[in-house]
């Protein structure tokens, strides 16, 4: 019988909490900077006329961004020989290589320019599958992103492919 | 790029099958450099060609997350000003290339016109039909 990928201390990791949670303040540049880099020129995220005409209190970041903003700046000597950080959090695999399966968004509020956000993200869910090209495990780690007024914004799961 | 006008559409302009205009993407290597850097995404395989081969990939990869933040804009665009995506999803089931024709395509699934829930079936796809990123999206549309 082969070895199970996922090793049991990192089994007892689902539901739990995978760091500290992270407050952010939504930067104006920063959001522009994202939105130009996609390609999305929505006036929402650049006008404040058009921002306020289409409802919102004042610029909006465009949907996705919630998620890159809160990531820590760090150190060149954290990266790995792929260019990914050294990983900080607490799941332990036996596995080579972890690819980005996809996402699944509930966007529950608008995320404004200056906006206050505390991300905590969990691990929701780890199986291990049979696949064509071998054995992987699926990972489901589920954000959940807080606003200043205490208001949850907006919630991601990310799906990475481990094998 | 332009930003197209936005139609006013209501939740009353649309019913089940109707599909949505297509939206042609194609990355150029620049714009893969601008995302990782926007996003914070050090990740090799987005800007060194030598790297991404010794992984056994074809190129540099378009970053899934820069895939799913299209799609997003795809419905934003989509929706108008007063509409509002509330829930999108996606599977990045195959690998998207910079200099390549990439399409965003969708279908209505269900419409609620008491409350102007729109779902939506939506999906990437190369100009010859191969599927890269399968998905779902909620919208709240305006009442007619």
């Amino acid at each position: 019988m082969t070895e199970s990928l996922i090793p049991p201390e990192t089994l007892a990791l689902v539901g739990e909490p995978l760091s500290d949670p992270v407050t952010v303040v939504i930067d104006q540049r920063e959001a522009q900077r994202y939105a130009h880099a996609v390609g999305d020129l929505n006036p929402i995220y650049f006008d404040e006329a058009a921002a306020t005409a289409a409802g919102y209190r004042t610029l909006v970041a465009p949907p996705t961004f919630v998620s890159h903003a809160p990531v820590p700046p760090r150190p060149m000597e954290a990266l790995r020989e792929d260019g990914l950080y050294l990983t900080a959090d607490r799941i332990k695999l036996r596995v080579d290589r972890i690819m980005f399966g996809g996402e699944e968004w509930d966007f529950v509020e608008p995320v404004h320019v200056g906006d206050t956000i505390t991300a905590q993200a969990r691990l929701a869910a780890l199986d291990e599958k049979d696949g064509s090209k071998g054995p992987f495990v699926r990972t489901v780690r589920e954000t959940t992103y807080t606003n200043q007024d205490e208001v949850v914004v907006a919630r991601s799961r990310q799906i990475g492919i481990a094998r | 790029m332009n930003h197209p006008a936005a139609p006013n559409l209501t939740v009353n302009d649309l019913a089940v099958g109707d599909d949505l205009p297509v939206m042609p993407k194609n990355a150029t290597r620049a714009q893969l450099f601008l995302y990782s850097a926007a996003s914070f995404n050090p990740h090799r395989i987005h800007y060194d060609r030598d790297y991404a081969q010794f992984e056994g990939h074809q190129d540099i990869l378009v970053h899934g997350p820069l895939q799913g933040a299209w799609l997003t804009q795809y419905l934003t665009d989509w929706c108008g000003p007063k509409g509002r995506l509330t829930g999108v999803t996606w599977q990045n089931r195959a690998s998207a290339l910079p200099e390549t024709d990439l399409e965003f395509r969708g279908k209505v699934t269900a419409v609620d016109s008491a409350t102007g829930d729109v779902e939506l079936e939506v999906w990437e796809q190369t100009a010859d039909g191969q599927v890269l990123m399968p998905g779902t999206a909620k919208v709240r549309l305006p009442l007619g």
